[in-house]
């Protein structure tokens, strides 16, 4: 909890946090008068030797005494309220941000083995947990030491006999509420392993109910989930039993100890009446001495829900340190290589490449040059290797040194930025953000002018179906929007990376849901925009494909062939097939062989 | 709370009832008892304020006030004693209604969605099925045994102590009334502005973690488009607002809670204040104000927990409201009132001009007609989103058609109870599902009429025996979830001996080679010739290998029968099934070239 992430930000607000805890520490001071004055108050009451004016008198005295103190309290729960509570919100909030900074750097390989869900659990769950222990935690931490240590010093100075009397049989429940809870939380985990195992059975039959209503197996399931609950009811019920049976414990040892205080003090009161000095127990005294006493029921509360919060917090602390140590496997090197313009040719040279922490390998010694300004089809089926190639030309992964060059530098050597400024990418998902299309489309520049906007959106030919939508280029898109179809997704990815302008194009299986007439449109709409730049289409038809400048054949992570449409028509026997099959599937109607 | 909302609870409210309702005469003692529970819980007060008067006492003799102490605080163990039996008592009573409702809920929620088309069912992530049988079913019981019980406690307690308060003195119980409408339109204030704050805060909270899921998601395009620092502020701005939302709910408690603390402690030093006068004047004892002082520390405890009670009451009524979303919806598919039973099945199946669509107007299948003769194997042809599968999932009744008819032995499908259909008819699906018991459980699905004889048999049949006998426990291996420890082959080998268990008349097999090895495909092969011949089959397969020796191949494109025959007179017809045979064919050498080489 006091790592280096935690230290920085905790050292930030810690002057917050002093002033807080002071406050916290001296309300729990003040707040204790009030039992003293209501004894006092008692006391002037019972004393009969005393004029009636003087009485009135002091009794005004002690309310208005009373008064200043509560409102003394007041104020002060408010300031610390306010200090502890905002400040662990306020560092819930830097962590918050220090935590997206740091996955905005992560890179791939981080993103590939970690779930979306298991990361959003350390920005929901952890960072919570952790904010609970900085706020409420410490509160009750300090209220646990401080308002309970006051309580007992006071009760100690107010007669120390009667004191030990109390606490002892006090300490005595606490140890026996530390074996029964060991005992009880027995209890609970078997009952809650229970609860597990009804759930996993509901989860595994609804998973399987197709498998159940072929074979009409219903009621014979709905059987076995009532016996089931009703084992559970029973372990429920027993539980229950259990800790009712505690709860009753507890309450006849703390109500014995009320005994012995009020008896022990009735009896002390009555004996020293009269006398003087310090020996004197009076009624005032006995009730200031129950109040203290009835004080330590949050202390205690307090010390037993502070553990609990912090042992949380540790868990979750541990969690959130090991994310944000969590290493940048793809940065700049030292010293990189300042460019101020790259030509836009490629150069792929004997690159072998497997996935890290990975022994497949995916990429087997490939090479192969793409030309400023061509126009160049990478074919291959699923999974021969097409994406790894995009990814390792965006340096989303790390190659090895001159393997890949762009504009004649080593990819690795480039600045990340620079690499990724030069190359636009359309990605085979299509992912776009639940933001309107236009922030979509100029998702690269912030400062697009809105002609730019149209021109990329017609080129990609979504221009029409933009204006269809009510809001138009306004509309908002995903969950809490509109839904767009894939083809449409796909077109405006496409004017996404156009809206770049960018020296490298690659476009990664990008037209595969558009319809064979659309995706003529945006080929031809490419070559006229494209000239003098240099576009990589991935694809795994071709007809997508035929008609450009070179195409690159890769199969099981090898390159198979390179050459034209017509080349490869007559050197290549496995481009031959892929022509053949794809014919008789067009004949067919259908796509699903890829 | 809008007029709407409202109307809606006491609805929801209403229909919870109806769970409480069996143990209405339980839930009446247990209100009684807690009645006397809150009764015996206020007299030690009293007690103490006695002691305590004592003490001060100048008549009786210090012998007299120590018996008299000594009695008082006998009192106060036999009230005890009586409290914590009866609080015993009360507290089982009500866990056990809790309880009880739980179960009901829960079984009614899980029977209920058994009974579901599986249309309906597939709308539905398990994950959201799961909570509304596991956990919805609790936060219904806290609405009785929490929100409801602890309202009445609170009522209870307030009037009980109102009236110790008139008894022991009118004047000051008065004026601690007239605190209470200052407390209660604090609660009221609060409560508005917690609600809005509340309000802003989930707000935030869920778009900054949608915000959160898709960037995350989505980090790749960021970074590829260099966009890194925009992101980065784009999320400081949303995480500025929660947090700003954040501090706005902490303003609102820090003030609050001191601000009661405030008043309730005027009203105590009120009391104070008038009551010690009264004492100075001699018409008060010390003692009682002590007791009074007491009651009405007491007084103000309830309010406050009324306001925390409140969300629970919204967490239940939130549950109820998702609970009978489930439990209204009727089952898409359902028997008619005359459904018969199929009796002395032959399987005998016939589509007459039928169409079907899933969504209005789209349809899958366009004036289909076919026959399947008893004891026919008929295989079905085309590509993804011809309608193959839906055509097997009709035959089940898993949909009702919209026109033409369905008959089965030359009974209008409609009228056929739908499970005695799917007893009669066995489906092997091409998404094979183990459940995480052993492998005869999962074969015989729990059916104990399943001798273990039979399970071999079956097993034997389809060839799934050999691979079961080398396991360590053969057929009492467990089979971890889903079927994790089991190659696809042998899943399906599995699935295969399941559906030839039940003896079915009818056989249905949707693609269910497509995800196997060829060493399985060839056992189920040779297994398919032999049940081919015994009893009725349907095929939908990708590998026109399986489906050679089928009696009759129906070909399907876009929910239109093409060609319909014999694989032989197909291929003479040169048409789709000839097209499609060749490429498979194609691509069958293809591969066999490449494992040459």
């Amino acid at each position: 909890m006091f790592s280096k992430h935690f230290r920085k930000i905790l050292l930030k607000y810690s002057i917050f946090f002093i002033i807080g805890i002071a406050i916290l520490i001296y309300i729990d001071y003040v707040q204790l008068d009030v039992a003293m004055y209501l004894g006092k108050i008692i006391d002037l009451l019972e004393e009969k030797n005393i004029v009636i004016s003087v009485q009135e008198e002091k009794l005004v005295e002690y309310i208005v005494t009373i008064i200043k103190v509560v409102l003394v309290v007041s104020v002060g729960r408010i300031l610390w309220r306010l200090f502890l509570f905002i400040t662990s919100r306020r560092i819930e909030f830097e962590l918050r941000n220090k935590m997206f900074n740091h996955a905005t750097k992560l890179s791939q390989d981080f993103y590939s083995h970690e779930k979306v869900g298991g990361m959003m659990t350390y920005f929901i769950n952890d960072l919570s947990a952790v904010r609970m222990a900085f706020g409420p935690g410490i509160m009750m931490l300090i209220d646990s030491i401080f308002l309970g240590g006051f309580a007992i010093y006071r009760m100690f100075k107010l007669n120390v006999n009667m004191s030990l009397l109390a606490i002892i049989p006090m300490f005595g429940l606490i140890v026996a509420m530390i074996f029964i809870n060991q005992s009880m939380r027995r209890q609970f985990k078997i009952r809650q392993e229970k609860f597990h195992d009804l759930s996993d059975f509901t989860q595994e039959n609804f998973s399987g109910i197709s498998v159940i209503k072929a074979y009409v197996r219903e009621a014979y399931e709905i059987n076995t989930f009532s016996r089931r609950s009703e084992e559970l009811y029973d372990m429920n019920i027993k539980f229950f039993k259990k800790s009712i049976w505690v709860q009753i414990l507890t309450t006849i040892a703390i109500n014995a100890v009320i005994l012995l205080i009020i008896g022990y003090g009735a009896i002390l009161a009555i004996n020293t009446k009269g006398l003087i000095g310090d020996a004197v127990f009076t009624a005032g005294d006995l009730s200031t001495y129950i109040a203290y006493f009835f004080t330590l029921t949050w202390p205690a509360m307090a010390l037993a829900r502070f553990l609990s919060i912090f042992s949380q917090a540790q868990a979750s602390a541990k969690r959130l340190n090991d994310f944000l140590d969590s290493e940048i496997m793809v940065k700049d090197i030292a010293n990189p290589t300042l460019v101020s313009s790259l030509k836009p040719s490629i150069e792929v040279k004997n690159l072998t490449f497997a996935y890290p922490n990975n022994d497949i390998t995916v990429l087997d010694s490939i090479s192969f040059d793409i030309n400023a300004g061509e126009m160049v089809g990478i074919l291959g089926k699923t999974g021969s290797g097409k994406t790894t190639i995009v990814d390792l030309l965006l340096r989303v992964y790390n190659v090895p040194n001159d393997t890949i060059s762009l504009g004649g530098y080593d990819i690795m050597k480039l600045p990340i930025k620079k690499v990724r400024e030069e190359i636009g990418y359309v990605p085979q998902d299509n992912f776009l953000f639940s933001d309107t299309i236009s922030n979509n489309i100029a998702f690269a520049y912030d400062n697009l002018s809105d002609d730019e906007i149209i021109n990329a959106a017609k080129l990609s030919d979504i221009y029409g179906n933009i204006l269809e939508f009510k809001e138009g280029f306004n509309t908002i898109l995903g969950e809490r929007g509109v839904t767009v179809s894939g083809g449409q997704k796909q077109r405006i990815s496409i004017a996404r990376a156009i809206a770049k302008n960018p020296e490298i194009l690659i476009l990664d299986d990008s037209v595969s849901a558009v319809d064979t007439k659309t995706e003529e449109t945006i080929i031809k709409n490419l070559y006229e925009l494209r000239k003098g730049k240099t576009t990589i289409f991935i694809a795994h038809r071709i007809s997508t494909v035929k008609n450009m400048d070179k195409i690159i054949i890769i199969d099981q992570g090898k390159i198979v062939d390179i050459g034209t449409h017509k080349e490869l028509l007559k050197k290549s026997t496995f481009y031959q097939d892929i022509v053949k099959h794809q014919t008789l599937e067009e004949m067919m109607g259908g796509r699903e062989n890829e | 709370m809008s007029k709407r909302k409202k109307v809606k609870d006491s609805q929801i409210f209403k229909r919870l009832l109806v769970y409480l309702k069996p143990y209405q005469k339980e839930f009446i003692i247990s209100l009684l008892l807690m009645f006397l529970v809150v009764l015996v819980d206020l007299v030690p007060s009293l007690f103490i304020g006695k002691i305590i008067n004592i003490i001060g006492d100048d008549v009786m003799t210090v012998e007299a006030k120590i018996g008299v102490i000594i009695t008082y605080l006998a009192g106060f163990v036999v009230i005890l004693g009586i409290a914590l039996t009866l609080n015993y008592k009360q507290s089982v009573i009500l866990q056990q209604i809790g309880e009880k409702i739980i179960l009901q809920v829960r079984l009614d929620v899980f029977s209920h969605i058994e009974k579901l088309s599986i249309e309906q069912l597939n709308e539905e992530p398990v994950g959201k099925m799961v909570t509304r049988v596991m956990n919805d079913p609790d936060s219904i019981s806290m609405m009785f045994t929490s929100v409801v019980i602890n309202l009445i406690r609170s009522a209870l307690m307030m009037v009980a102590i109102i009236i110790i308060l008139f008894v022991i003195n009118v004047k000051l119980a008065l004026i601690t009334l007239a605190v209470v409408p200052l407390v209660t339109v604090t609660a009221f204030i609060f409560r508005k502005f917690s609600r809005k704050s509340y309000q802003q805060v989930r707000d935030n909270i869920s778009s900054l973690n949608a915000f959160l899921s898709e960037n995350l998601s989505g980090m790749k395009i960021t970074q590829i488009f260099n966009q890194e620092d925009k992101k980065r502020n784009e999320f400081r701005i949303q995480s500025r607002k929660l947090e700003k939302s954040f501090q706005k709910e902490i303003l609102v408690f820090a003030f609050f809670r001191p601000i009661t603390y405030f008043i309730t402690m005027m009203g105590l030093v009120a009391v104070l204040y008038f009551g010690g006068k009264e004492v100075i004047h001699g018409v008060l004892s010390y003692g009682l104000l002590y007791s009074f002082y007491n009651y009405v520390e007491r007084f103000f405890e309830p309010i406050q927990q009324v306001a925390e009670e409140f969300n629970n009451l919204q967490s239940a009524y939130a549950s109820a409201e998702k609970i009978f979303s489930v439990l209204d919806k009727t089952p898409t598919v359902q028997d008619c009132e005359d459904a018969v039973e199929l009796v002395d099945f032959k399987g005998h199946i016939e589509f007459k001009n039928v169409w079907f669509s899933y969504l209005p107007d789209e349809w899958v299948l366009k004036d289909v007609s076919f026959t399947v003769e008893p004891n026919e194997t008929v295989a079905f042809v085309g590509a993804t989103g011809s309608g193959k599968t839906t055509i097997l999932s009709l035959i089940v009744r898993n949909y009702d058609i919209q026109k033409g008819e369905i008959l089965i032995d030359g009974i209008n499908i409609k009228n056929i109870k739908r499970d005695s259909i799917r007893k009669n008819i066995g489906q092997m699906l091409q998404d094979v599902f183990l459940f995480n018991q052993s492998i005869k459980d999962n074969i015989t699905l729990n059916n104990d009429n399943i001798e273990l004889k039979e399970v071999v048999a079956a097993s034997k049949y389809v060839g799934a025996n050999s691979f079961i006998e080398k396991l360590p426990d053969t057929y009492n291996y467990m089979v971890l979830e889903r079927g994790n420890n089991f190659s696809s082959g042998q899943r399906q080998l599995i699935s295969f001996a399941r559906a030839i268990v039940y003896k079915p008349e009818v056989l249905i097999l949707d693609e269910a080679t497509a995800n196997i090895d060829s060493e399985t495909e060839e056992i189920i092969q040779t297994s398919l010739k032999k049940i081919m011949k015994k009893t009725t089959m349907l095929i939908v397969a990708h590998r026109l290998s399986t489906i050679q020796h089928s009696d009759k191949i129906i070909v399907l494109h876009k929910g239109e029968i093409k060609e319909s025959g014999s694989h032989q007179s197909l291929l003479k017809q040169k048409g789709m099934y000839y097209n499609l045979y060749s490429l498979q064919f194609d691509e069958e050498l293809k591969n066999q070239n490449s494992s040459n080489n």
